[in-house]
């Protein structure tokens, strides 16, 4: 424009769909892509049209099967994806045959005047945004590597075009095969589709159907998700070695605790006596008490060994800790038993001539022991000592805490390698070979 | 989000297990009795264990 002339009242006018009619039946066809489509297909008597012809000279007429499900998102929904506004132009359907077994999926095609051209597959109720690749992947044996990152190989197979809708970039045909090279590295999936003229690389990336529906204000909710995809991210994959990590440092800690329990316990002998105990002697009350024990410090456990001669024999100690200002009392039962002997298998021995207890949660104060003894009434004298002892630390704990420890982090590994096994399951390298049937 | 409830998680059983040792816990099973008179000191014989009539083991392989 000159600098005369006055600036134009009116903006140029937005662009919009093109309505023409189908040569074949006459039903009108919306084109929204704005003469970037190479064949447009109408959606009543699904005849392929040239879209760069005015005529729309008709390419091919394909029967379509009664009662074939619609697209998930209609032809001419707009939204966002990724910040950049799309409308869908394009949908098919596509399959391919593994051991005689059809797997369908679906390609949605987004248009964007000012930017390259969109796709979106869905297979499942699992989506994929893709797009064309900016270079061309190195393959070598069973991965490709595409900038900088290595994708392995996942399937390969023939994929056969079933059913078109709408406009497309390309010559689209009914029936057209191409061979497909899938390699992944989750959340991405590079795919290569090989025909008879060209090779075209593709690049995309996992979507949940929620992200779908929202960027698209489709309404209700996206189909679920069955099974495991290929390029689907794993829930837990990404947290195994920071949690195995993390258990390798609760480990250490928890090995200091124990050993920083262990050098700030008392463990002091606080009473330590030995008794015999002859059944032959005329019977009068079995029980007797011990002398009287200090138990300092704080609150903490007690500690009584039970140390007797049993030889293929037992005896058994009815104990009572009673605080002898309190009147609080621990009530608790020990045997001691040792039996050996030999028979077919060899030597063997059962329990020992030692038991421990710990009684927990004891205040300070000052204590002594009711001890009962029972023995066998044929037994031999017997002797046995009785040793208590103050704040003992209790292993048990620790043990039950690296466990504790250890169990979640299993678990998730677990998980994980569950998910990556149906993953593969799926792919042209499954973790289990089925044999042939013949075999 | 695996990642920090295991570290909660971890943090919770180390302190447990401290606090469980501090206080002098026990793995053991023991009855707790109370208002035991202090007679039982001169008078052994009346006390009455809870193991009093507690059937043990007495056999071996």
């Amino acid at each position: 424009m000159s600098a005369g002339t006055p600036p134009l009242s009116n903006p140029p006018p937005k662009p919009q769909a093109r309505a023409l009619n189908c040569p074949q039946c006459g039903a009108a066809i919306i084109l929204r892509s704005l003469g970037h489509a190479e064949t447009v297909v109408c959606a009543s008597c699904h005849s392929i049209l040239d879209a760069k012809d005015p005529n729309l000279q008709i390419l091919q007429k394909f029967d379509a099967i009664v009662g074939e499900v619609p697209p998930l998102i209609r032809l001419g929904t707009r939204g966002k994806l990724r910040g950049v506004d799309y409308e869908v132009i394009g949908f098919q359907r596509r399959s391919i045959k593994v051991e005689g077994i059809r797997y369908d999926w679906h390609e949605y095609v987004l248009f964007n005047p000012y930017k390259p051209t969109r796709y979106l597959t869905e297979y499942n109720g699992h989506w994929n945004d893709i797009s064309v690749c900016k270079e061309l992947p190195v393959t070598q044996f069973a991965s490709a590597n595409y900038l900088g990152e290595i994708y392995k190989h996942f399937q390969t197979a023939d994929a056969n075009t079933n059913f078109v809708l709408g406009e497309f970039p390309w010559q689209v045909r009914v029936d057209e095969h191409a061979t497909v090279n899938e390699y992944v590295k989750p959340p991405r999936v590079l795919s290569s589709e090989k025909t008879a003229n060209e090779v075209t690389w593709s690049i995309g990336e996992y979507m949940y159907g929620a992200d779908i529906w929202k960027s698209f204000n489709l309404p209700g909710s996206a189909p679920q998700a069955v099974g495991v995809y290929e390029n689907q991210p794993s829930p837990v994959s990404e947290n195994v070695k920071g949690i195995w990590a993390a258990f390798l440092a609760f480990a250490v800690l928890l090995f200091f605790l124990m050993a920083g329990f262990d050098f700030i316990s008392n463990k002091g002998t606080v009473f330590d006596s030995s008794y015999h105990l002859n059944v032959g002697e005329p019977k009068g009350e079995a029980s007797f008490v011990t002398d009287v024990f200090n138990l300092e410090g704080r609150t903490s456990n007690v500690e009584v060994v039970t140390t007797a001669n049993v030889d293929n024999s037992w005896i058994y100690l009815n104990y009572a800790l009673i605080n002898q200002d309190t009147e609080q009392a621990w009530d608790f039962g020990r045997e001691v038993s040792y039996y050996h002997g030999y028979d077919s298998d060899g030597s063997w021995t059962e329990g020992g001539q030692k038991n421990s207890v710990v009684i927990p949660s004891v205040p300070a104060g000052h204590y002594y022991l009711r001890i009962e003894p029972e023995v066998d009434p044929k037994h031999p004298p017997i002797t046995y000592s009785v040793e208590v002892k103050r704040d003992v630390p209790v292993l048990g704990f620790f043990g039950i805490a690296f466990f504790a420890l250890l169990l979640p982090a299993i678990a998730i590994t677990w998980r994980s390698l569950s998910f990556e096994r149906m993953r593969w399951a799926e792919s042209d390298h499954p973790p289990i070979k089925i044999g042939n049937s013949d075999e | 989000m695996f990642r920090k409830l295991y570290l909660a998680y971890g943090m919770l059983v180390l302190g447990g297990t401290g606090f469980a040792q501090y206080h002098g816990w026990s793995l053991d099973r023991i009855s707790q009795l109370k208002n035991v008179p202090k007679s039982v000191r001169d008078n052994p014989g009346s006390y009455r264990s809870v193991y009093g009539f507690y059937h043990h083991y007495t056999g071996g392989k």
